[in-house]
């Protein structure tokens, strides 16, 4: 398990308190869980992705992971539309786990309010909410 | 450090190396290594792995009493219990069975070791030494009765497993051709403390006397080591450094339960327990008289064994993907039309198998056997379910969490090819 110090938290991106990760690229925004959470959850198994075109709510599960120690649920960091899903997932769930933030992007979704992402934890809040 | 957690002589080793760590059966233990559960389960399949089990209780029996109160407490028919000749136990050999109470309900599991002609070793799980002592010692009624030693923080034990065992093992041993000489499944030599358990000497390169035992708990060949706790550091050490050619890992009780539950084993309060021991892959370890349709012996749950009736049904499953449901107040088995049927008992995933068409396959199945060149398998969700009604092999059911719906198949053996009770020999 790694110390929270040795968490790779990106600085470009917003965070949840339940462990997901939002980046803006260009119009779309991408979607993945963060280093703490892979961490925590373990070997990551099976990944259970939305359909392109499905339409979530900020704070509604998208998906879910199975890691070797129990299924999680993923939440919405923000509202919005599938606009593509990381298919590599379904055969290499691993990556979650070697590279949660560039090769294991979960979603990408167009998001209908872009405010949203103002409200979501920077790295440093977040790193302060791990350490309680 | 939490007062009322236990600790095994490798927890600071554990969390030295970033092991993720959890409670279980009072101690805190590893559940997985840096290198992740799924690398551990793999390892034990194709090489090796080494587990921390010093959270086990390990109690013993001696004189002549001891013997006959094994009878009347544990399942297994002592007097006619080895081969297929069903010969009585001896010396050097164990055998695997349960502690029933007077319901028949399963108080625990246990492996009984006879190491003389009136010294028994009993292994039972973690934090179970002082309930099976207390239970034992209330049907100790012989006269002398028999002496009863609670040896759990006496001893040491660690577990090496993976078809690559000896092979390991048997660069720390002395004498390791015959130490492996004639060491059939579920049979052990040595002692971890010769004083009090005299035995043929099986020692370390530096004479540290240890037990071995071709016994384990991941369905795979390999070993359970007892030594005195003082020397459980160094024999973790030399074994992890011998292993090193094989890529032998150490392995958390993730990938323990796991693979056990891959190999059909079940755990202790979870797949089996406080209900009647009737209806499940287990039923071995009872004393069943082949020519009648009773035992052959009595014990303690045996007549609420006779009386009891067909169901419920503890049955194996293994899914057709890696996905898994959680167990909580909310899941359940229901047969395909969504009506309620059981509960869920254990639910894991065994990374080391896939379908290859309808047919499971493991990373261990021969080319010729079926196993698909490459094989990357994805693993399949498998466990146990307890359910209502007996059913064959084949037969489908949906397992929920409430929310979510996983097709699951009932199977008669879940991990194909395992190599537990491969010939010595041949793994060498």
């Amino acid at each position: 398990m790694k110390e929270l110090d040795e968490l790779n938290l990106p600085g470009n991106l917003g965070y949840t308190d339940d462990h997901e990760w939002a980046q803006i690229t260009g119009k779309t925004v991408r979607i993945g869980v963060s280093d703490y959470a892979q961490d925590q959850l373990g070997d990551i198994v099976f990944v259970e992705l939305p359909a392109v075109g499905d339409s979530f709510g900020k704070g509604d599960e998208f998906g879910t992971l199975e890691s070797v120690k129990a299924v999680s649920e993923l939440y919405m960091p923000m509202s919005g539309e599938v606009v593509a899903v990381n298919t590599a997932l379904m055969d290499s769930p691993e990556l979650i786990n070697q590279d949660p933030y560039d090769a294991a992007w979960i979603i990408e979704i167009k998001p209908s309010d872009p405010s949203e992402y103002q409200q979501l934890h920077k790295a440093a809040a977040y790193l302060d909410l791990l350490k309680g | 450090m939490d007062q009322n957690i236990k600790y095994t002589p490798l927890h600071d080793w554990h969390v030295a190396q970033g092991a993720n760590m959890a409670a279980f059966g009072g101690y805190e233990m590893p559940l997985w290594y840096p290198s992740g559960a799924k690398a551990e389960h793999l390892t034990v399949i194709t090489g090796a792995g080494l587990f921390d089990t010093s959270h086990m209780a390990v109690l013993t029996l001696h004189g002549p009493a001891a013997r006959p109160l094994l009878q009347r407490c544990f399942s297994k028919d002592l007097e006619c219990c080895l081969g297929p000749k069903k010969t009585p136990l001896l010396p050097g050999r164990c055998v695997y069975g349960v502690f029933l109470d007077a319901a028949a309900g399963v108080i625990d599991d246990a492996i009984v070791y006879q190491c003389n002609a009136e010294d028994y070793m009993l292994v039972v799980n973690a934090s179970m030494g002082a309930p099976i002592a207390a239970h034992l010692q209330q049907h100790n009624q012989e006269e002398p009765e028999a002496a009863l030693f609670d040896l759990s923080d006496r001893v040491g034990k660690m577990d090496i497993q993976g078809p690559a065992a000896a092979r390991i093992l048997g660069r720390i041993l002395k004498n390791p051709a015959q130490v492996f000489e004639k060491m059939v499944y579920f049979s052990f030599k040595g002692s971890f403390d010769p004083h009090f358990l005299p035995a043929e000497p099986v020692e370390l390169l530096d004479a540290t006397p240890v037990m071995v035992s071709r016994t384990g708990y991941t369905g795979e060949f390999g070993f359970e080591l007892f030594v005195a706790p003082a020397h459980i550091n160094k024999l973790w050490d030399m074994l992890l450094t011998a292993g090193q050619p094989e890529g032998i890992l150490p392995c958390g009780l993730a990938s323990r339960d796991s693979l056990r539950a891959g190999a059909g084993l079940p755990l202790s309060h979870q797949d089996i327990g406080p209900w009647t021991f009737a209806c499940n892959p287990w039923l071995f370890v009872l004393p069943r008289d082949e020519t009648t349709a009773g035992f052959t012996k009595d014990f303690i749950g045996a007549s609420a064994l006779q009386a009891s009736g067909g169901t419920p049904c503890t049955l194996p499953f293994a899914g057709f993907d890696p996905r898994k449901i959680t167990i909580s107040d909310k899941s359940l088995v229901t047969d395909l039309s969504g009506s309620p049927i059981g509960t869920i008992l254990t639910c894991t995933t065994d990374m080391a198998v896939d379908r290859v068409d309808t047919k499971i396959v493991s990373l261990a199945t021969p080319p010729e056997a079926g196993r698909p060149e490459p094989f990357t398998p994805r693993g399949l969700s498998c466990g146990f379910v307890r359910v209502d009604r007996p059913l064959d092999p084949g037969t489908e059911v949906l397992l929920t969490d409430g929310k979510r719906k996983l097709k699951v198949e009932i199977r008669a053996e879940i991990r194909p090819d395992r190599t537990a009770r491969k010939p010595m020999q041949t793994m060498l």
